[in-house]
């Protein structure tokens, strides 16, 4: 076997290894990304929401999805319809991407694709 | 700067059609077909190539046709091995694409790989290649070859692991086959999908996400127009999959 051929077999087989252990986690503190990640690409579009805007979404009985919890510091992130997000004129609009400007959002609005 | 885009196109679908042209000897071998990232190119109308610019042209080999494709190598008469990986073929003049001979074995596990050892072509075997079957037959200018069908393409670029500029890449060329897909294509890969051991799963649902999130990058698909489409099949088989809830 060229060294070549060596090499990538081993990393393939790591590259295995990481990917079970990952499967094994995704529902504990590893999975975080990929819920996070999930949630966005199931998303249309994505705004910055000013702290009391996303406490009034709240009060109006949109719950905050687990994975802003699961992050430090702790986000809110809230799936909200493109109707109700229109009504705030203070929303700030943010590429769907896992950006640094994305991920320092404090209060972050997602609008879902249609099902 | 408008054109630049179409002026990179037209000089590397010359690139592949000159490939294509003098790799026809193991390209038109019985078995063998193209499987890696030329495939979306070679999907579009006239195989206009606008989809993927890449630097090599994968060559799969179904494992019981090693033999008889090894017959066909003398005449391979532009292109030479490569001192370091052997089963990798080098242009021997410029304006080629590299050959990349990879072998597919159907009862393979997806997630693991060997190396077929030989003298003259060794070659390494992905599992995940397990996924890809023969599929279209299409004549370009003049050479005949074989791609796989687009849904197990798909699944085997969605269930490999890579990491880096590679791995982004790589699935861009499955945003470029999901592109070209049927929704005939998208029922086969469901029907692909369900089988595959639940890590598997997790993986393509994985990359899907990721794929989601990439942003645009020269002579690759771009994602953002297609954000939807990826949602969908995410849908798609977090519904088919009793463990994605």
């Amino acid at each position: 076997m060229t060294a070549a051929h060596e090499r990538r077999l081993r990393e393939l087989r790591s590259r295995a290894l990481v990917r079970a252990f990952d499967h094994r986690q995704c529902r504990h503190a590893r999975g975080v990304w990929f819920r996070l990640r999930r949630l966005l690409a199931l998303a249309k579009e994505a705004y910055a929401l000013p702290r009391d805007e996303a406490e009034r979404l709240i009060g109006e009985g949109h719950r905050p999805d687990p994975v802003g919890s699961a992050i430090e510091p702790p986000r809110v992130i809230l799936v909200v319809p493109a109707e109700r997000l229109a009504r705030i004129a203070s929303a700030r609009p943010l590429a769907v991407r896992l950006s640094a400007e994305l991920l320092s959002t404090e209060c972050l609005a997602l609008v879902p694709f249609p099902a | 700067m408008s054109s630049l885009p179409i002026v990179i196109g037209v000089g590397f679908r010359d690139r592949l059609i000159a490939t294509i042209r003098a790799a026809r000897p193991v390209l038109e071998s019985p078995g063998v077909l193209v499987v890696g990232s030329e495939v979306p190119n070679l999907l579009e109308k006239g195989a206009a190539a606008t989809l993927v610019v890449s630097q090599d042209l994968d060559v799969g080999v179904p494992v019981d046709r090693h033999a008889a494709l090894k017959e066909r190598l003398g005449e391979l008469r532009e292109f030479e091995p490569s001192a370091d990986e052997p089963s990798v073929w080098i242009p021997r003049t410029p304006g080629l694409l590299e050959l990349n001979f990879v072998g597919i074995d159907p009862q393979q596990d997806p997630s693991e790989a060997y190396v077929l050892e030989d003298d003259r072509l060794p070659l390494l075997v992905f599992g995940a290649l397990s996924l890809v079957s023969l599929g279209a037959e299409v004549e370009i200018e003049g050479t005949r070859l074989s791609l796989p069908r687009p849904a197990g393409l798909l699944l085997e670029k969605l269930v490999t692991d890579r990491t880096g500029e590679k791995g982004e890449r790589d699935l861009l060329v499955a945003l470029g086959i999901l592109a070209t897909s049927s929704p005939e294509d998208l029922d086969e890969l469901e029907v692909l999908y369900r089988p595959l051991r639940p890590e598997l799963r997790h993986a393509v649902r994985s990359n899907l996400t990721i794929l989601s999130l990439l942003a645009p990058r020269s002579g690759m698909p771009d994602p953002l127009p297609r954000r939807a489409e990826v949602a969908a099949l995410l849908r798609r088989l977090e519904a088919a999959d009793p463990e994605a809830s």
